[in-house]
């Protein structure tokens, strides 16, 4: 009721000259799209502050050497990132490297080859994967990927590669294996990112102009060479977006990797043995973290894993550029 | 043009009805009609200002409850506390049936873990504190008003996962010690087998499964391998997470929680880990007999976990540590669980009830039966009064909430 009474009493004349001022909105709307967009800075700035301040015990304590000590040993209060470190990324890589090639397939697929009908279809599956919660997804890796498929493969590669004096220099399958481990991790982390990157691969090769299509047709390329050399490299900057983003999922997944990995904080080659990431352990330990040192390794832990982020991202970023930068020809 | 205005203008609108009823917010009214027997009045004039149906509503509940008896009003007295996760359940159960007695008292059990409820009570965020972990030497010192109190013990047990095995095996403090360091490599060690003479063990490399988070349960356990044993106590030591020696020989894992820890032992053929009795009994999770400290083979059970804490030992602190007990029914592998208050606070009515709470949840034969329907074992009778004596000491601005 109130907001139809209100017109009549607020005198037109004044309002029409606030509304002049502000030049009908123009002013307001982009104050709001500017404050919007440097709230991430302030964000930013604030979650890297709390994590330096907050770490200040540890980094006093410990210097650099936190980041390559291995032993994690919290009655003595000894901290060493290495192996948490080494863990995170050991496992996004691994899961990058099986969601990539695996995401960008369904995405060709998707773009190029599917009929429309099914073309819906699939591409709701894909969405439905990314909306799973990662709590779901551990519980499942523990009770049926594990078992079904982690194992059997775990222990076939054991048995073809991981035999340390037939294959010396091949460390990564070498056991012993029991289920949890840093592949399991990579395994389920690949499941948890692909969907991030088959959805924006395929938006991005559904992006490609049809002309480029038609004109590598026309020169006589098969379909395979259309989109080998024509639409692949043309959408590959947003191709490596997709990546990226794929790859932030893994480095802070927490739940769904600490439930398979089985979070034993030691440096080992192989991948059948267990491992721990750094997003899990500060999980994991946080509520129990008892002296001030401990919860100030913990943040610490924070602040590398803040760090790492950013670098990787920064790396991404350049290859993005670069990649841009090579073909420009294409992008007219 | 039109539509811009009216939606400069509809902004404007929704800005002064929220600083309207703002100014007319429940709390003022509230304070007005503390103020006893004018207080209906007070409260018709604010219907007659404010007129809007919430604020009726809002009345309505003063009127009822600002009766000019001395009783506090229901859900008045608000008592927060957080801390240790492995009593949670039991807290909340005393705090639903407390409310119940006295409905002027709302307890909110925050959990959040024994180092978070340690860092709360210090900060003074919270009334009182759940902890698993004994507070350090540091700690007295920072606040040496801190007490802790202990509630309740709980009972580890050993879960294992052997093909074949369906029988409960037995283990002793030297056997679980070994396995745990890693020295017991296989189920058909000679050791196990002199323990199990009935038992056919296979010959398969064990897997030792450990919290990966920090917890309480860890800390008992812990405490039990470092009372039995000289070697681990100088290694890996007790704590609520510790570097577990089996993770370096490629034979450990973490499970996160008891969930967690139990998902992984079901999950692996081979796998021994500890989970708390509560756990274990609720899931149907096989667990192993222990010989205790006097020679008993004993199984774990609120019996013999009561049994344990019959003849603790308390410290000036109030604190006793009752792993690898004596007494020849006692479960081995048991610890307390305590709560953390302040032996002063400033707020009257929050003492008297954290005191009248406590008293109750100690000695209350109803607030017991809640415990041990829960599987925890509520303190013997031969313990409570030595510690109701230190919580009826609380004090409030200098003066005992309690009068003798």
């Amino acid at each position: 009721m109130a907001l139809s009474q209100m017109p009549r009493r607020l005198n037109r004349v004044a309002v029409s000259s606030l509304s002049r001022t502000l030049r009908h909105g123009d002013i307001p709307f982009k104050g709001a799209l500017a404050l919007s967009s440097l709230s991430l800075f302030g964000l930013m700035i604030g979650v890297g502050l709390m994590l330096w301040l907050r770490s200040g015990l540890m980094r006093a304590n410990a210097g650099l050497s936190f980041i390559t000590a291995t032993v994690w040993n919290p009655v003595d209060e000894q901290f060493g990132a290495a192996p948490f470190m080494i863990g995170t990324l050991t496992t996004s890589l691994l899961a990058l490297i099986i969601a990539f090639p695996l995401g960008l397939f369904i995405a060709i697929f998707l773009a190029e080859l599917c009929p429309l009908g099914l073309r819906g279809i699939i591409g709701f599956m894909v969405e439905l994967l990314a909306a799973i919660p990662s709590v779901v997804y551990g519980a499942w890796g523990i009770f049926v990927f594990i078992p079904s498929f982690v194992t059997p493969v775990g222990n076939a590669l054991m048995g073809a590669l991981g035999n340390p004096q037939r294959f010396p220099y091949l460390p990564i399958f070498q056991g012993p294996f029991f289920g949890a481990s840093k592949l399991a991790a990579g395994l389920i982390l690949a499941v948890m990112i692909l969907p991030t990157i088959a959805a924006i691969s395929r938006d991005v090769l559904l992006a490609v102009p049809r002309s480029q299509r038609e004109a590598a047709l026309a020169l006589g390329s098969t379909q395979w060479e259309t989109i080998w050399q024509v639409v692949l490299p043309y959408g590959l900057s947003g191709i490596l977006g997709a990546v990226i983003l794929g790859l932030g999922r893994a480095l802070g997944e927490t739940m769904a990797v600490t439930m398979v990995i089985g979070n034993v904080a030691q440096l080992s080659t192989s991948l059948l043995r267990p491992g721990y990431t750094m997003a899990s352990v500060i999980a994991n330990e946080w509520g129990e973290s008892r002296t001030p040192l401990y919860g100030s390794a913990l943040i610490e832990m924070g602040l590398l894993l803040f760090a790492m982020s950013l670098l990787l991202n920064i790396v991404a970023r350049l290859l993005v550029w670069s990649v841009a930068r090579r073909t420009p020809e294409q992008r007219a | 043009m039109v539509t811009r205005k009216l939606l400069l203008i509809s902004m404007l609108a929704v800005a002064l009805i929220v600083t309207g009823c703002a100014s007319a917010t429940p709390q003022v009214i509230k304070e007005t009609v503390v103020v006893e027997k004018q207080a209906e009045k007070v409260v018709k004039e604010t219907v007659v200002v404010a007129g809007t149906p919430q604020v009726k509503e809002v009345v309505k509940e003063v009127i009822v409850t600002a009766t000019p008896e001395p009783v506090d009003a229901a859900g008045s007295i608000k008592l927060n506390a957080s801390g240790a996760t492995f009593p949670q359940p039991l807290y909340e159960d005393w705090a639903f049936a407390f409310n119940q007695r006295d409905p002027s008292v709302v307890i909110n059990y925050a959990g959040g873990g024994s180092g978070q409820g340690i860092k709360d009570i210090k900060a003074g965020t919270v009334d009182f504190a759940g902890s698993d972990a004994l507070l350090k030497d540091a700690d007295y010192q920072e606040k040496p008003d801190l007490q802790m109190i202990p509630t309740v013990a709980g009972a580890v047990v050993l879960a294992y996962n052997v093909k074949g095995v369906t029988a409960t095996v037995t283990l002793d403090a030297a056997a679980v010690v070994n396995i745990f360091s890693g020295k017991i490599e296989k189920w058909n060690d000679p050791a196990l087998a002199a323990l199990n003479p009935d038992v056919k063990f296979p010959d398969l490399p064990i897997n030792v499964v450990h919290r990966s988070d920090g917890s309480g349960t860890t800390n008992i356990f812990t405490l039990y391998l470092s009372a039995v044993s000289e070697d681990w106590k100088k290694g890996p030591g007790a704590g609520t997470a510790v570097d577990w020696p089996v993770n370096k020989l490629g034979r450990g894992q973490g499970g996160k929680g008891n969930p967690g820890v139990a998902a992984a032992i079901q999950n692996t053929n081979g796998a021994i880990g500890y989970v708390e009795l509560a756990y274990a009994k609720s899931n149907n999770i096989l667990y192993a007999k222990m010989v205790n400290a006097s020679g008993k083979t004993v199984e774990a059970s609120i019996p013999s976990t009561v049994a344990a804490i019959k003849d603790a030992k308390f410290d000036d602190k109030l604190t006793a540590v009752i792993v690898n007990s004596k007494d020849p029914e006692a479960w081995p592998i048991a610890g307390f669980t305590y709560l953390i208050v302040n032996k002063g606070y400033k707020d009257c009515k929050k003492a008297e009830k954290i005191v009248s709470f406590i008293n109750w949840a100690l000695s209350d034969p109803a607030a017991a039966n809640r415990a041990s329907k829960l599987l925890y074992a509520p303190l013997p009778k031969e313990v409570t009064p030595r510690v109701i004596e230190v919580v009826n000491k609380i004090t409030c601005n200098g003066k005992p909430v309690v009068s003798k």
